[in-house]
């Protein structure tokens, strides 16, 4: 048997520590004067810069808010029942941050990096600050290559380009979260080797959920994993049971993830669901930090809360690699109202809106987004141009028959001629429909909508819509795949293909019944 | 909070006053005498503290005691503190005072914390080398904690020069559980 002598072992060992240094450390230090509600005021720490982690005892850790002229004010990211007054506080000398890297994908973590999936650590050994400042005019470009939703009415109407804010806000019950579900899932295609070779960039997405259900965000990160999702998403988790400095902090984490891939030249998606309960989670910080409120209670900086998190949203230039950070912010507002001070800070820093309302949620138009008061402020630069070619009189169809819309209860009392845009326009509100977790590829929504569009449809059952749809795109893809593929390649709708597609309808018509 | 700005304005207007009259060292003394006096009667500083008695009461019973014992600036100073309704900051005044004091002497105060009593010439070498490190004289104040296990730690102001055994074994359990050090 081979035997090791205790003198070897102890060589060994002293060999293996040598590299332990044993100079003295030196660190600064504060105490804890008053701790309570998540937060800590704390006397000394004189040489600490804002919002610097700090290290309390039982390796809970704070961050600092608020410098005082005796005390410096801290939140707490761990339980505040572990500090008593007159412990020790150290300083770490670094500000928040948080690990990143490409291996975070498909991983749930909490604001401050930390895996809560199971999956064992993340090994990266990139650190980024939580709180970076938004890139300057110089180094931004405009808006310029689309992001598709797979949702026919966003994608056509009110189009999202790579680098864009655009908010999604409606009641609760209305489907916020899942048109941004639906838009995570819609990039899976960005990720093919299809996409590729058509030079569309991957797209990384990050969903960012604040103050919410655990059991909610295990069903998106499920539904994501099922649709297959989750290999190029990231889940950061601030459920409403985690501290509220986790939950304030959750946000800004995520546009550090999402500049991280940015500053690669990759593109990446944001969602951030919901301000709403950011706000209040930051309404909440500052009241206990004693900062003074302001409307509806929120204190004064609650604008710059929001408006230095959706300036990081970018979309760089082509000297620093043409990367994007497109950010879907999520608002939930109470019985409508807009007007209300978190929806309109929000509404007036992003680059348009999207509403959801439950009266059209009720009566079945899902997703329920009313089109008609949503906007893309710059997202249409970023359109296709055959989805351009269409979409153009799918918008004026669609406002005529809103103008109209209440005239519909009169029937056949009215003149043809309003009849026939009152019939076109329900038509094309069904044509819109569409289904939880099935997002459509461009090519297909250009098809439908132009048919939508040019009369194709208007003598066809309301009913039957949803059906002539499926059953002409799968005819097409049979018979005439090419319309397809040259959408695809050339993004655009030529001659003819307007030809094929009008053969194809006819030659469709006379089979469906 | 209040305490901090209220006891910081009284005792640099005391410290500068005594810097312009030439009356450092009288004044200075005189703080000490009064912060012994302060501490060594609980009962001086209840009646000081308390909102109940009259401040002409509090005054009378100052001039009572220190009248003749300390020179008259110092007294004037007490009886204007009293006046000004700030009596129960007295000792919060004439701590930072102190600390006022050897801030403008250039002295620094270093609490060092042993598991054993240093001997002389270890005090002697640790002060010598503290004193070369912040070129400024310095006053070690040592106290005696045995959970240190060895070494020292040295305070000076917030910064804290930690060369204690047990800081040094808990770096190294964490070293270990980082996995930064291993054994093969």
């Amino acid at each position: 048997m081979a035997e090791v002598r205790p003198d070897e072992i102890s060589a060994i060992l002293r060999k293996q520590l040598s590299g332990f240094e044993s100079e003295a450390d030196i660190y600064d230090v504060g105490t804890v004067l008053q701790v309570g509600d998540g937060i800590a005021r704390v006397y000394g720490l004189s040489q600490v810069m804002m919002s610097e982690l700090v290290e309390f005892p039982n390796d809970v850790f704070g961050m600092v808010l608020n410098l005082d002229e005796d005390s410096v004010g801290c939140v707490l990211f761990g339980e505040s029942q572990l500090i008593k007054e007159g412990d020790t506080v150290k300083r770490t000398k670094r500000v928040a941050s948080m690990p990143v890297g490409k291996e975070m994908l498909g991983r749930v973590i909490t604001p401050l990096g930390v895996p809560i999936d199971g999956k064992g650590a993340i090994s990266t050994d990139e650190y980024l600050p939580i709180e970076r400042k938004a890139l300057g005019v110089i180094q931004r470009a405009p808006v310029k290559e689309p992001l598709q939703t797979g949702i026919a009415a966003i994608d056509s109407m009110i189009p999202i380009g790579r680098g864009q804010r655009e908010l999604i806000i409606g009641d609760r019950q209305t489907g916020k979260t899942a048109v941004a579900i639906d838009a995570i899932i819609n990039q899976k295609y960005t990720h093919t080797d299809e996409a590729k070779e058509l030079g569309i960039e991957p797209v990384y997405c990050i969903y960012v959920a604040v103050g919410q259900k655990g059991s909610t965000v295990a069903q998106v990160v499920a539904k994501l994993e099922e649709n297959g999702a989750m290999d190029y998403t990231t889940v950061i988790s601030a459920t409403a049971t985690e501290p509220t400095p986790l939950q304030y902090i959750a946000p800004y984490s995520g546009a550090t993830l999402g500049e991280y891939f940015r500053d690669k030249g990759k593109h990446a998606l944001v969602v951030y669901d919901d301000l709403s309960k950011h706000a209040v989670a930051y309404r909440e910080i500052s009241l206990l930090l004693r900062r003074p409120p302001g409307r509806e209670a929120y204190p004064g900086d609650v604008f710059y809360l929001h408006s230095r998190l959706l300036e990081r949203a970018s979309k760089l230039s082509d000297d620093l690699g043409g990367g994007s950070l497109t950010a879907l912010p999520i608002i939930e507002t109470q019985q409508g109202d807009v007007s209300a001070y978190i929806p309109t800070n929000v509404i007036s820093i992003t680059d348009g809106q999207i509403y959801l309302e439950s009266s059209l949620f009720n009566a079945g138009v899902r997703p329920a987004i009313n089109v008609g008061i949503s906007v893309s402020r710059v997202g249409g630069n970023a359109q296709i141009k055959a989805m351009k070619k269409v979409a153009g009189s799918l918008k004026l169809d669609l406002a005529q028959y809103r103008a109209l819309e209440a005239f519909a209860k009169f029937g056949s009392d009215l003149d043809v001629h309003t009849q026939r845009t009152l019939a076109k326009g329900a038509r094309l509100v069904e044509l819109l429909k569409q289904g939880q977790y099935v997002p459509v590829l461009v090519e297909r929504q250009v098809v439908a909508i132009y048919l939508g569009t040019n009369g194709y449809l208007d003598d066809i059952d309301i009913a039957d819509v949803k059906r002539y749809e499926k059953e002409v795109l799968e005819f097409v893809e049979m018979k005439y795949n090419q319309i397809f593929e040259s959408i695809k390649k050339e993004k655009k709708l030529s001659d003819d293909n307007v030809e094929l597609i009008k053969k194809a309808a006819d030659e469709f018509a006379a089979v469906f019944k | 909070m209040n305490e901090y700005k209220v006891s910081i304005r009284y005792s640099s207007s005391l410290l500068e006053t005594a810097i312009s009259k030439n009356l450092f060292e009288e004044i200075s003394s005189d703080v000490d005498f009064i912060l012994n006096v302060f501490r060594s009667s609980k009962q001086l500083v209840s009646v000081m503290e308390s909102p109940v008695i009259k401040w002409q009461l509090k005054l009378a019973i100052i001039e009572e005691i220190f009248k003749g014992k300390i020179n008259d600036e110092t007294l004037n100073f007490l009886r204007f503190v009293i006046k000004k309704g700030r009596e129960n900051y007295f000792v919060n005044i004439f701590e930072k005072y102190l600390d006022l004091k050897d801030e403008h002497l250039g002295i620094v105060n270093v609490d060092v914390k042993t598991a054993f009593a240093f001997d002389n010439k270890q005090s002697k070498t640790l002060k010598k080398n503290l004193e070369q490190k912040f070129n400024k004289q310095v006053r070690l104040n040592y106290s005696i904690d045995n959970t240190i296990l060895g070494g020292f730690i040295a305070k000076i102001g917030d910064t804290v020069h930690d060369a204690s055994i047990k800081h040094q074994l808990e770096l190294l359990k964490k070293k270990f559980l980082e996995g930064g050090i291993t054994l093969n």
